[in-house]
C-alpha cells in the first residue's frame, strides 16, 4: 500500500519520482522526499498547491498564469520585488483637520480634541486585509503574517508605530533574517511591547532579552543545568538586557507635528560595563559600543547555527506541514539551514530552495494543512471572486467589518495571544488544529454562509457571492459534472470522491438527468438578460457552492 | 443514523504518532483502570488559569515578613495597613474583599508556594508543565486532566457523544480549547462562547478518507464538526434549563464565564470540568500605579478575580449546589522577589494558589516565604508544594481516583496534601497537618559546609537543595529515618557565593528554608 502512488492515481498524475525505493516501507512511515529540486510535471494541481500556501487563496485566474508561467516562471513571481504598498488612508473621519479624505495619516500627529486614533487603527486594519485580497502571485503579504507571527507585537496602541512595524516585516519578507533582528530591535513598536523603553543601567528590563533568544532566534533547547537552556543560559539573559540598555521610542501618540516616530539612544541610560556571556556563548564578553552594541550583540547570536535551524523550522510549519520528525529535520531543515548560513543568512535562497523543493510537492503535502483564519477569511471572498466596491473609502469601511471576524475565530491581525505568536505554529499536539473548535467552527460556518446566501449588508453595499460571475470562468459549465469538478479543483485541496460529486450534484439538479443542466443553463445563457432565467440558475448554483465551501476540504490547504 | 457513522469512521486516523511523543508509556495505556471508581459522580472542578504569571507576593502577603518586603520591593509593597488579614501571619491583598470573606466563611484555602522543581521562566513552556502534570524536564504532550478522562473514557473521540455519555466531559470557556485536557487522541474540551447562540454545522456527504497526513486532518475536522453539533445540542438544553440566582457584574470578564458555568451546572449539564481564564498576570511594568501601589494593572486583575470567585459562589449556594463544585486557581509561575525599576516584576519560581467551595479545607497550607533583605536579583519564591500533589489530592478527594492511578497520572513521588476532605466520602491517611516541621541549619551564613538539622518521626525523609531560580541541585537524603534528631552535612563543590534554599518533606509535610554560601 503505497500512499503516494494511491494518491497519485486519484489524481491522474505521473508519479514524479520514481516510487521503487519507499514500496518496502512500511505504509505509516512514507518516506518523504527531501530538499533535492522537485523535477515533475508542472499542472494546474501543482500551481494552485503553491499558491494556496504561498498566498491568501488564488483565483482560478491566478492559477491558469502561474501554469502558463511555468515552475520556475511562478516561483521567480513569488519572489519579485514590489513597490511598497500605498499607505494606508483616511477612510472616513471629517475631525482630521491635517488629513482630508483618501489621503494617508502615517505621518500626521493626533490631535488633542479628536479621536483619530480610533478611525485610524480601523484604516490600518483595513488596508491589511485589502493588501491580502488584491495581492497576485506574490509571496509578500503571506511572508508578511509569518515575521508578524514571529515577533508577535500586540498591545501598542498606535496605528503610526504598527504601520512602521508592519512595514518593516515587509520590506524585509524574504530579506536578511539578521539585519531585520536588528531593525526589530531598536524598532519603537518593540521597544514599547517588550520593555526595551525600560531597559536602563539603574533598571534592566530583560523582558527583551528573554525573548530575543528564546522565540525570536536560537530557540529554547532542553535543560542542561539549572538556569541552562542549552541554547542560552539565564545568566545570558541578564547580560544581553544590559547590552541592550539605553534605547527608547518617541511620538508615541504624540499631537506635535514635529515628533515623528522613531527610536533613539542615550548613553547615560546605557550600560558601559562588560557584559559576559556563559560558555554557551564561548563565555564572550562584550564590552561598551554605545549605540552599535545591540548590533555586534545580533551578530554574537547569529553566529549560532541555532538560528538557522529554529528559523527553519519556522518557515517549514508555515509552509509546509507541522510534523518536524527526525526525517524531515534531516533532509529538509538541516539543509535549509546550511543555505541560511551559506548564504548570510538571507531568507530568500533558502525559502526558494523549501517552495521548490520535491518534498514540498510530495503528495503527501498536497492538503493537510488547516487554513489559519486569516487564509480562511481572505480565501473565501478572493478564490470565489466576490466583488468589493469599487470606491476605495467604501472598500477600506467594508474591510474592516470583515476583519471583525478575525477575532472571532482567533486570529486578530497586529493582536497575537502572546509573544510567541499563535499557537497554531507551536503548540504541541495540536498545532494546526489549535484553529478549529466548537466556537471558531461556529464563526467560520456563520460567516462563509452569509457570504455565499443573503450577503452582508455593509454600508448598503452587499458583499455576496456571485455564482453567475464564478461559472463564467469555467471551460464547460454545460456540464454538471465539470462544474463540480472544476470548483472542486479550485476550492479544495485534493480531488472529492465519487459520492461527494454525486451528493453535490443533487444540490444542483435535485433528482433529474444531467441534461437538464444542459438545458437550463444553455437558456440562462441565451438569455442572459432574463431575471427569472438567471435567478434559477443562480439559486442551483449557490446552494452547491454553499455546500462546497461549508465542507471542511475547503478548510484545508 | 449519519452522525454516528460519521463519527465512527471519522475518529479512526485522528492518532498522530507525533501525539506520543515523550508520553510515560503508563500514563497511555490505562484504558482498563479506574475499576470501582465513580464515573458518574456528578462533582465539578473549575480551573482558574491566571495567564502570565501571577504575581503571588502581591496577592498573598505574607504579613510578618514587612522588614525585608519593604526593602526589596519598596515601589510596589502594599502598604501593610491596607492588606486585609486572614490571619496572624497572612494577608490577601486590599482589593480582594471576596477572598477574605470566602474565607472565613470556610469556602477558601490557600495553598503556599506551588511549583515544581528546577523552574523553568519560560511562559510557553512552563504552562506547558502546569496543564501537563510533567516533570520540568519532560516533554508530555497530553494535559493531566486529559490523561485522567482517557483512562475514564478510552478510545474517545471515537464514538462520543453516546446515550450514555451525552454531555461534554469539559468546557473551555472561550474560542481555544484547554490543554489541561488534552488526551491522547483528542482534546476531552468543548470551546464554548454563549451557550444559547449555537449554530447546526453543515456535515456533508462525508466521503472515504485517504490514509495519508490529508485524510487525517480531514477526519478531524469531520469528526470536530460532528461533534460539535452533538455537544451544542445538549448545552442549549442546559442553558435553557438553567438558571442564575445572583447578578454578575456585567463590567467583570471572568465572572461572565463563570457565570456562563453556573447555568449550565444548574440546568443539569454532567460537565465534569470546566476551564476559565483571565490574562494580563504578566506584569513586568506598571503592576502598580505611581505613587499608590494598591491600585495599578496587578490589583485590577485581582479584583476581577476576587469579585468573580465571589458571586459565582453566592449563585451556586443560591442554588443549594455548593457540594458539587470546587475551584482552583493556577498560573505558569511566581514573579521575582525583587521588584523592578518599572513598577512591576519579572518572571519568578513558585507562587500561592487558591482553591475555593463549600468542600476544601479553609486554611492556609504552608509556611509565609522568608524575605531576607539580601535578595539576589533573579531570586524567587522557593517551592514548598509540588503542583501536581496537588492535583493529585483533588483527584484523590474529589474525583475519588485512587492513589496508585494518581502516581500513574501524575508522578511516583505523589504526597497526599489535605486540601479538600471535607466532603470526601474516602477517608485518606492523614489528616490536617499544622505541626511545624523543627529544621534549622548552622553555620549559616556558610563557606565551605553546614550541618543541616531537623527532627523526624520515623517518616519518609527527602531532604534537597534548590537554588534561587528554583533548581533543584542535590538530593542529600531520600530514605526512611528512624524517629529523632538527624543532621546532614551539606558541603557543596564548586557551589557559587548566593543565596540557596534547602527543602524537607517528611511524608505530606514540607518545609523549606533559605541559606547563604558566602
Amino acid at each position: 500500500m503505497d500512499r503516494r502512488a494511491t494518491l497519485t492515481r486519484l489524481f491522474g498524475l505521473t508519479a514524479a519520482e520514481p516510487v521503487a525505493a519507499e514500496a518496502a516501507m512500511p505504509a505509516m512511515a512514507p518516506v518523504l522526499l527531501g530538499l533535492e529540486p522537485y523535477q515533475g510535471p508542472w499542472n494546474f494541481e501543482q500551481a494552485s498547491h503553491i499558491l494556496r500556501r504561498c498566498t491568501f487563496g488564488p483565483t482560478r485566474e491566478m492559477i491558469l498564469e502561474a501554469v502558463e508561467l511555468g515552475f520556475d516562471g511562478t516561483v521567480a513571481k513569488l519572489f519579485e520585488d514590489l513597490p511598497a504598498p500605498a499607505p494606508p488612508v483616511n477612510h472616513t473621519s471629517d475631525e482630521d483637520a491635517n488629513v482630508p479624505l483618501g489621503e494617508t495619516w502615517i505621518d500626521a500627529p493626533y490631535s488633542v480634541t479628536a479621536n483619530l486614533r480610533a478611525y485610524r487603527n480601523q484604516s490600518l486594519r483595513a488596508w491589511t486585509l485589502k493588501l491580502m485580497l488584491e495581492e497576485g502571485i506574490s509571496l509578500r503579504e503571506k511572508m508578511t503574517l509569518f515575521w508578524h507571527n514571529h515577533f508577535a507585537v500586540s498591545n501598542v496602541n498606535d496605528p503610526k508605530f504598527l504601520y512602521r512595524h508592519v512595514e518593516l516585516l515587509r520590506n524585509f519578507a524574504w530579506g536578511n533574517f539578521r539585519e531585520l533582528m536588528k531593525e526589530i530591535t531598536v524598532d519603537p513598536t518593540m521597544l514599547r511591547f517588550l520593555n526595551g523603553n525600560q531597559n536602563t543601567r539603574t533598571a534592566p528590563n530583560e523582558n527583551y532579552a528573554r525573548e530575543l533568544m528564546e522565540l525570536y532566534t536560537l530557540g529554547k533547547g532542553d535543560l542542561a543545568g539549572p538556569g541552562d537552556y542549552t541554547t542560552f543560559t539565564e545568566d545570558d539573559v541578564i547580560q544581553m538586557a544590559k547590552v541592550l540598555t539605553g534605547w527608547r521610542d518617541r511620538g508615541f501618540n504624540t499631537v506635535n507635528p514635529d515628533v515623528n516616530v522613531e527610536s533613539f539612544f542615550t548613553l547615560n541610560r546605557h550600560d558601559t560595563g562588560s557584559k559576559q556571556l556563559s560558555h554557551r556563548f564561548n563565555n564572550e564578553v562584550i564590552t561598551n559600543l554605545g549605540d552599535q552594541e545591540y548590533a555586534h550583540l545580533i551578530d554574537v547570536i547569529f553566529k549560532r547555527e541555532d538560528v538557522a535551524l529554529f528559523i527553519s523550522r519556522k518557515l517549514y510549519r508555515w509552509f509546509v506541514y507541522y510534523p518536524v520528525n527526525e526525517e524531515v529535520e534531516t533532509n529538509v531543515i538541516r539543509p535549509m539551514a546550511q543555505i541560511l548560513i551559506d548564504n548570510d543568512y538571507e531568507i530568500r535562497p533558502a525559502l526558494e530552495a523549501l517552495l521548490r523543493s520535491a518534498h514540498f510537492f510530495d503528495i503527501l503535502n498536497w492538503g493537510p494543512m488547516i487554513k489559519n483564519p486569516l487564509d480562511f477569511i481572505v480565501s473565501t471572498i478572493k478564490t470565489t471572486q466576490i466583488p468589493l466596491p469599487d470606491d476605495e473609502l467604501l472598500r477600506y469601511r467594508v474591510l474592516y467589518r470583515v476583519f471583525l471576524f478575525t477575532s472571532l475565530m482567533e486570529m486578530e491581525y497586529y493582536n497575537p495571544p502572546n509573544v510567541a505568536g499563535w499557537k497554531a505554529y507551536y503548540q504541541e499536539p495540536l498545532f494546526y488544529r489549535t484553529w478549529i473548535n466548537a466556537t471558531t467552527l461556529q464563526a467560520r460556518m456563520g460567516y462563509s454562509n452569509i457570504l455565499t446566501t443573503a450577503g452582508y449588508n455593509f454600508f448598503g453595499f452587499r458583499l455576496r457571492l456571485r455564482p453567475l460571475d464564478l461559472i463564467a470562468t469555467i471551460g464547460n459549465p454545460m456540464d454538471p459534472n465539470t462544474v463540480i469538478t472544476e470548483f472542486a479543483k479550485l476550492l479544495f485541496p485534493m480531488p472529492i470522491t465519487d459520492s461527494q460529486v454525486v451528493a453535490l450534484k443533487e444540490l444542483l439538479l435535485p433528482g433529474l438527468p444531467d441534461y437538464e443542466w444542459a438545458l437550463e443553463f444553455g437558456e440562462y445563457l441565451g438569455n442572459p438578460d432574463d431575471v427569472t432565467l438567471a435567478n434559477a440558475v443562480d439559486a442551483k448554483l449557490r446552494a452547491l457552492l454553499t455546500a462546497m465551501i461549508s465542507m471542511p476540504e475547503f478548510y484545508l490547504s | 443514523m449519519k452522525r454516528r457513522h460519521f463519527i465512527q469512521t471519522a475518529g479512526k486516523a485522528v492518532t498522530l504518532p507525533i501525539l506520543l511523543n515523550g508520553m510515560k508509556l503508563s500514563a497511555m495505556s490505562r484504558s482498563a483502570i479506574f475499576k470501582g471508581v465513580n464515573n458518574d459522580s456528578d462533582r465539578v472542578l473549575i480551573l482558574i488559569q491566571l495567564n502570565g504569571g501571577n504575581d503571588g507576593l502581591n496577592m498573598v502577603i505574607p504579613r510578618d515578613q514587612y522588614s525585608g518586603l519593604s526593602n526589596v520591593r519598596p515601589n510596589i509593597l502594599i502598604p501593610e495597613t491596607a492588606v486585609l488579614p486572614l490571619n496572624d501571619l497572612v494577608g490577601v491583598h486590599p482589593v480582594m474583599t471576596g477572598v477574605k470573606s470566602m474565607f472565613e466563611e470556610g469556602k477558601l484555602g490557600i495553598v503556599q508556594a506551588a511549583g515544581y522543581p528546577n523552574q523553568n521562566r519560560s511562559h510557553f513552556r512552563s504552562t506547558d508543565i502546569w496543564t501537563s502534570g510533567s516533570p520540568a524536564e519532560q516533554f508530555w504532550t497530553t494535559g493531566w486532566l486529559g490523561r485522567y478522562m482517557d483512562g475514564l473514557y478510552p478510545g474517545f473521540p471515537d464514538n462520543y457523544p453516546n446515550d450514555e455519555y451525552p454531555d461534554p466531559f469539559a468546557i473551555t470557556m472561550g474560542n481555544v480549547v484547554s490543554e489541561t485536557c488534552q488526551g491522547v487522541s483528542a482534546n476531552f474540551s468543548l470551546t464554548l462562547n454563549d451557550p444559547f447562540n449555537l449554530l447546526s454545522l453543515y456535515e456533508g456527504e462525508p466521503g472515504e478518507l485517504p490514509d495519508t497526513p490529508y485524510g487525517e486532518e480531514l477526519s478531524f475536522l469531520r469528526t470536530a464538526i460532528a461533534q460539535s453539533n452533538a455537544y451544542s445540542q445538549v448545552v442549549e438544553t442546559a442553558a435553557t434549563a438553567g438558571a442564575n440566582l445572583v447578578e454578575y457584574p456585567a463590567d467583570n470578564r471572568l465572572a461572565q464565564q463563570l457565570k456562563n458555568v453556573a447555568l449550565l451546572i444548574s440546568g443539569g449539564l454532567r460537565t465534569k470540568v470546566y476551564v476559565v481564564s483571565l490574562g494580563g498576570f504578566d506584569t513586568h511594568a506598571n503592576q502598580v500605579d505611581t505613587g499608590d501601589p494598591t491600585a495599578g494593572d496587578h490589583a485590577q486583575l485581582l479584583e476581577t478575580l476576587s469579585q468573580a470567585m465571589a458571586v459565582f459562589q453566592a449563585d451556586l449556594m443560591a442554588q443549594g449546589i455548593e457540594e458539587k463544585v470546587v475551584g482552583m486557581t493556577f498560573s505558569e509561575f511566581g514573579r521575582r522577589i525583587r521588584s523592578n525599576d518599572s513598577l512591576g516584576t519579572d518572571h519568578g519560581t513558585a507562587a500561592p494558589l487558591m482553591v475555593f467551595g463549600s468542600c476544601v479545607n479553609a486554611q492556609v497550607l504552608g509556611e509565609n516565604p522568608e524575605i531576607p533583605t539580601d535578595v539576589d536579583v533573579q531570586e524567587g519564591i522557593p517551592m514548598q508544594y509540588d503542583f501536581r500533589d496537588i492535583y493529585g489530592s483533588i483527584l484523590m478527594d474529589w474525583f475519588e481516583v485512587p492513589e496508585a492511578d494518581v502516581k500513574s497520572l501524575l508522578h511516583e513521588g505523589f504526597t497526599h496534601l489535605p486540601i479538600l476532605e471535607v466532603c470526601s466520602p474516602v477517608s485518606t491517611a492523614n489528616p490536617v497537618v499544622s505541626e511545624e516541621i523543627r529544621l534549622t541549619n548552622f553555620p549559616n551564613p556558610f563557606r565551605e559546609s553546614t550541618i543541616i538539622e531537623f527532627y523526624s518521626k520515623g517518616e519518609q525523609a527527602r531532604l534537597s537543595i534548590f537554588n534561587s531560580m528554583g533548581a533543584e541541585l542535590e538530593v542529600l537524603v531520600d530514605k526512611k529515618l528512624p524517629e529523632g534528631v538527624h543532621q546532614v552535612e551539606y558541603r557543596p563543590k564548586d557551589l557559587p557565593a548566593g543565596n540557596y534554599y534547602y527543602r524537607l518533606q517528611l511524608d505530606g509535610r514540607f518545609r523549606t528554608r533559605r541559606f547563604v554560601k558566602i
